[in-house]
């Protein structure tokens, strides 16, 4: 029976981390949009390049931390949340 | 090996500086609480070190990006976030299992860029006044 809870706890651990990381698809799709859409103001006009590079630059960078904030969750259900939760069940049943 | 645009140069060094202010202020912190040690200092270098070199990699690809067609300029960008977090992951799960590694110093840097970033209206008139200079160096 311990075995069987154990199993669900790090499956469970598993599951979320990978259901965490498809936060980590949002990022890569607005990045590329952005940088889509700074291509075409250059484009339009090559003297304003470097205002919006740094523009973009901020813009990837804060659009990054989401994926970065999935990223930490998922870390912690991996490695931190299985021994945590373990040892709660282990105490708990004494 | 592709020349580094200024501005990718400028925003890293920026990075960099806020890097190096919050780490020091994160370690004041754990010296405060009683709780430093030399795993505090480890964790800080890897995961700073690792979040800078990310936002350079990332300023490299906008670069790069920048010079393609729309459809190109889209897939290097999301290619590069995929590798980009996988570095990031890697980094992060070193920092988490290790024990040598403080988990809470190893994971608290990768944030501090979005924390500069925020912070950057503050300092945003004089980086345009290094920017104009700067324009005005190159004509």
């Amino acid at each position: 029976m311990l075995e069987l809870a154990i199993g669900i706890i790090l499956g469970g651990c598993a599951l979320g981390a990978g259901m965490a990381m498809i936060a980590g698809i949002g990022p890569g799709i607005g990045e590329g949009n952005a940088v889509a859409k700074a291509c075409e103001a250059i484009g339009r006009q090559p003297e304003s390049k470097g205002d919006v590079t740094t523009t973009m630059l901020m813009g990837c960078a804060i659009a990054e931390t989401t994926g970065l904030y999935a990223l930490v969750i998922a870390i912690l259900l991996l490695f931190f949340a299985p021994g945590h939760f373990v040892n709660i069940l282990i105490n708990a049943l004494g | 090996m592709p020349k580094i645009d200024k501005t990718v140069k400028n925003e890293t060094i920026y990075i960099l500086y806020f890097e190096i202010v919050l780490s020091a202020v994160m370690q004041s912190v754990f010296l405060i609480i009683g709780k430093w040690d030399l795993s505090v200092l480890l964790g800080n270098l890897l995961s700073g070190s690792a979040a800078v070199l990310n936002f350079f990699l990332m300023g490299l690809s906008v670069q790069k990006a920048v010079e393609k067609e729309e459809k190109d300029a889209k897939k290097i960008m999301r290619i590069s976030q995929t590798y980009r977090t996988l570095f990031l992951f890697v980094i992060a799960a070193i920092g988490v299992y290790f024990s040598v590694f403080n988990t809470i110093a190893a994971l608290v840097p990768l944030f501090f860029p979005r924390i500069a970033i925020a912070l950057r209206p503050l300092f945003s008139k004089k980086n345009n006044t290094d920017t104009q200079n700067g324009e005005t160096d190159e004509k």
